[in-house]
């Protein structure tokens, strides 16, 4: 069996790369994605200690449906949002949008 | 039926909402729901009142539970109650009736009927609730009501002010009524009179703290009833329509702040120092309200002034030991103030103005109006057999008993005064000759409609007084009575002072403005700085202009220049500049008043500049900084929480 | 090392390799690919750790609908930036500047680091305990009875973003110009 703490670095890593994407990209979409593989490594987490503490019980999987439910509406409406905007501003390009600027 | 008690409350929300949901295909027809659901309201409230003869009820359960505070939903009906819920529903139905004629094509008719019965929910809420939770809930939900009806023509900027004010004014109270029952409630763990009743009766509570609660509920009534030195807002609320004025600022909402301290008087018992207090500050409203009235002319100024001293009279009553008797006088008050209200709505009906000095000689257009506004006048001025006389003998007999004769005295000045006061209105209205003839021309009695309910509540001005009278052997002090009851033993003396006094303030009034044996004008010449003193209301209003309006605005500068000093250091170079420069105009500003806000606004603006380079815009600088707090915040748990 | 583990440094190697390559990939398209191929290792991820029906639900709603709907929107978009994806400069010459490369990368450096050093301190018992054999009717009984409400909820949430999604990108005939 897998040691436990294998599935927690690969899913650590994960959520940083997702984190580092976020923050680094400059498309929008980019963006999303970078959020989509944070939500996935958030994923991993639930099922490696669903899989390990409790392995009788299935609610690790259920709490990963549901954020896989949650990343579906926000995949959704964040690619509506960004269509939006670049229709309004020309471009998905999110550092030309600063309108919440002081 | 007082099983269900609570149903009398609900019905006139029902209403509301009905009115609220179809104003606009209901049009005038919204009249017909209101009084409807209040007719239904009163013969309940009668139901119940006759079951409440044989005994009590009291119903209550945990509507939320959070930790160990528990907040219960319930209700009760004893004597107290059931007695207010017949003066609620009575005058709310008379209200709603004569208001069919008065707001006959008024803008926002609906609007109106749909406040008079939230309000009406409201209050009877109020009186059903056994727990200062719902109390509190009611209070604030009459509040809302009163500040909207007030505002009823807001295109009017005065009746804006006024709602504003009275919105203010009553919440400096509010916050004292909510202060106390939090403070009630963490020493006691509930919510509901009788429990904390029991508490401080049982001698759990600290007598320091019981004293400061008791005061701190009653700042809420002193608020809500309009006392010194929170009555300002009540006399301009009378920019409302008149029937409104009527329910709520003469009858019902302004005395719930006496139903608050009746309903609490197991706490106010328990502090001599309390009571004391209430009573001192209700002989004092009574006196200095009635002095004011004397000199006003708008006949609607004087019937507010008139309310805050009869208010003052009942927590006189209160404060001086006999729960009966400010009770009592509520009830009576009700009706016969409710009855002036409505009477001289049908006058300003008639004439169009609230002058009393553009009327004169209206008793001959407009008789059924004069007869009844003659009989509350009666029953106001304390005219033996009427409603008013045995209730404010019940309240100077009390005042008697009790230890300080001062507020004897104070009571039968206000007696005095409040004779006088009122004769002057009711020669100055119906007789004497026309004084604007073109107004006297085109005065007409009020429709049907509106006299009726005038006759009603004649009849009950008359008469409502006698079940606390001698001659029913008070079986209204009986019926209402805190704990066994210890009603103080009639005294003739106080009768005689009662009536002479009442009969002297009559007299005099006949004297100056019928039959002009001292004249008007000369008696203003020769008492110049009283009159002007009693015409500008003691300067109340002035003097909270100049110490909280201006005191405010002085203590947001004193803030502004401390703000300066503290702000100093984080600023950059530019904005740190801007600041000294602003600094300086400050100062500057400070010799020349009227040039200290652009001061502050400056320095404002500099801040804003500098802070704004924070705010770059870019959704991922927030995110970086979010997560590098995150790390941060990890770090901590780590090196603290181990 | 025995074939599970074996199979577990593959699938996690494709994984993050997968990811690294969507933030750095030059096109918005490629990245999207390489996102699709990134679920698919966390699916077999899944796989490993018994979690079958979840594996399955990944590859449907991530792989099958997720991906497939960032790439039809970036193909079919109208604006041009989108479509081609070109709008940024490349990776390695912004990494090099603060905004977009060091504070980020000393952030999520910063995160990793700090989990991982408190999973290190951390001590989970894990439970001895022979996995479920069948996940998919275990999750189906709980869906339906433990956590009934929260799947409601989420039905209604998905309908919410269903709607909201189509009114933001709905073609408004501009009336106001």
């Amino acid at each position: 069996m897998i040691p436990l703490f294998y599935v927690l670095v690969v899913s650590t890593l994960l959520f940083a790369l997702g984190v580092y994407g976020a923050l680094l990209s400059t498309n929008a979409i980019r963006i999303l994605m970078s959020i989509e593989m944070i939500l996935n490594a958030v994923n991993l987490n639930l099922v490696g200690f669903g899989r390990y503490i409790t392995p009788s019980d299935p609610r690790g999987q259920i709490f990963a449906i549901f954020v896989m439910t949650v990343a579906a509406a926000e995949a959704a409406v964040g690619l509506a949002i960004i269509l939006v905007i670049a229709r309004r501003y020309g471009a998905a390009a999110i550092d030309r949008v600063r309108m919440l600027k002081g | 039926m007082i099983e269900q008690a609570w149903i009398i409350a609900i019905i006139p929300i029902v209403a509301w909402l009905i009115i609220f949901l179809f104003a606009k295909a209901l049009k005038e027809k919204v009249a017909y729901v209101g009084i409807l659901a209040m007719g239904i309201s009163l013969l309940l409230s009668v139901l119940t009142f006759s079951e409440a003869l044989g005994g009590t009820v009291e119903k209550s359960f945990p509507w939320a539970v959070v930790g160990d505070i528990k907040i219960p939903v319930g209700f009760q009906v004893d004597p107290l109650t059931a007695v207010m819920l017949l003066v609620i529903t009575i005058v709310s139905l008379m209200v709603q009736i004569y208001s069919v004629g008065y707001m006959h094509g008024d803008v926002r008719y609906a609007k109106y009927y749909a406040i008079v019965s939230l309000f009406s929910a409201a209050m009877l809420g109020l009186v059903l609730a056994n727990n200062f939770f719902w109390l509190v809930l009611s209070w604030e939900i009459m509040g809302l009501s009163s500040y909207l009806l007030i505002s009823h023509w807001y295109e009017k900027p005065e009746a804006a002010a006024a709602g504003m004010k009275a919105f203010i004014t009553t919440r400096i109270g509010d916050i004292g009524l909510l202060l106390g029952t939090i403070m009630l409630f963490v020493y006691t763990h509930s919510f509901e009179f009788n429990v904390i009743a029991e508490k401080i009766h049982a001698g759990e509570i600290n007598q320091g703290i019981v004293t400061v609660a008791a005061l701190l509920v009653f700042a809420g009534g002193v608020g809500k009833s309009a006392q010194f030195p929170l009555h300002v807002w009540l006399p301009d609320a009378m920019a409302g329509p008149t029937p409104g004025s009527a329910l709520i600022h003469a009858a019902t909402m302004v005395a719930a702040g006496v139903y608050l301290v009746a309903r609490a008087y197991g706490i106010f018992v328990a502090t001599p120092y309390a009571l004391f207090w209430v009573a001192l500050i209700g002989g004092f409203t009574a006196l200095f309200a009635a002095t004011i009235a004397t000199v006003m002319t708008d006949i609607k100024k004087v019937l507010a002034y008139s309310t805050v001293s009869q208010l003052g009279y009942m927590m006189l009553g209160l404060g001086a030991g006999s729960y009966t008797a400010g009770i009592f006088h509520l009830m009576t008050h009700a009706f016969f103030k409710s009855l002036l209200f409505l009477g001289s709505g049908s006058v300003i009906h008639a004439v169009h103005s609230q002058e009393m000095h553009e009327m004169g000689g209206l008793r001959k257009k407009l008789p059924i109006t004069y007869w009844t506004f003659l009989i509350g006048t009666a029953a106001l001025a304390g005219i033996p057999p009427f409603s008013g006389f045995w209730s404010k003998d019940e309240i100077l007999l009390a005042a008697y008993r009790s230890p300080y004769p001062v507020l004897f005295w104070m009571g039968v000045a206000t007696a005095g005064l409040t004779a006088y006061y009122m004769t002057r209105a009711v020669i100055l209205t119906f007789f004497g000759q026309p004084r604007d003839h073109h107004k006297y021309e085109h005065a007409h009695e009020s429709p049907p409609v509106m006299t009726v309910p005038l006759v009603i509540l004649a009849t009950l001005a008359a008469v409502s007084g006698l079940p606390g009278s001698p001659f029913l052997h008070n079986a209204f002090g009986e019926f209402v009575k805190f704990g066994h009851g210890h009603e103080a033993e009639p005294s003739s003396f106080v009768m005689i002072i009662a009536i002479s006094a009442a009969l002297l303030g009559v007299l005099a009034g006949v004297a100056i403005y019928g039959y002009k044996v001292i004249s008007r004008e000369k008696a203003i010449r020769s008492w110049r700085p009283l009159y002007l003193v009693l015409k500008n209301k003691y300067y109340v209003d002035e003097f909270y202009m100049a110490i909280f309006v201006r005191g405010t605005v002085l203590l947001a500068e004193i803030v502004g220049f401390f703000d300066r000093y503290i702000i100093d250091g984080l600023v950059n170079l530019v904005g740190w500049l801007g600041m000294q420069l602003s600094f300086l105009s400050g100062l500057f500003d400070k010799y020349v008043i009227d040039g200290m806000v652009n001061g502050v606004a400056a320095i404002t603006m500099a801040l804003g500049n500098s802070a704004r380079r924070l705010q770059t815009g870019f959704v991922q600088s927030y995110a970086i900084t979010l997560f590098a707090g995150v790390v941060i915040g990890l770090i901590l748990i780590q090196l603290i929480g181990g | 090392m025995n074939l599970q583990l074996l199979a577990f440094m593959i699938l996690s190697l494709v994984t993050l390799g997968a990811a690294f390559k969507v933030i750095t990939a030059r096109f918005i398209t490629h990245a999207a690919l390489y996102l699709a191929l990134s679920f698919v290792g966390v699916a077999g991820l899944f796989l490993l750790l018994n979690a079958d029906f979840l594996a399955a639900v990944q590859l449907l709603v991530y792989v099958g609908a997720i991906t497939t709907m960032l790439i039809f929107a970036v193909m079919l978009s109208q604006v041009e930036e989108i479509r081609q994806g070109a709008a940024e400069e490349g990776f390695w010459r912004r990494i090099l500047s603060a905004r977009f490369g060091v504070i980020p990368l000393a952030v999520a450096a910063a995160l990793a680091g700090v989990i991982l050093y408190l999973y290190r301190f951390a001590n989970w018992k894990a439970v001895p305990v022979a996995p479920d054999p069948n996940t998919t009717r275990s999750i189906g009984q709980a869906m339906f009875t433990t956590y009934l409400i929260p799947f409601e909820v989420a039905s209604l949430v998905l309908l919410v973003a269903m709607i909201g999604a189509i009114v933001l990108t709905m073609k408004k005939e501009d009336r106001s110009r």
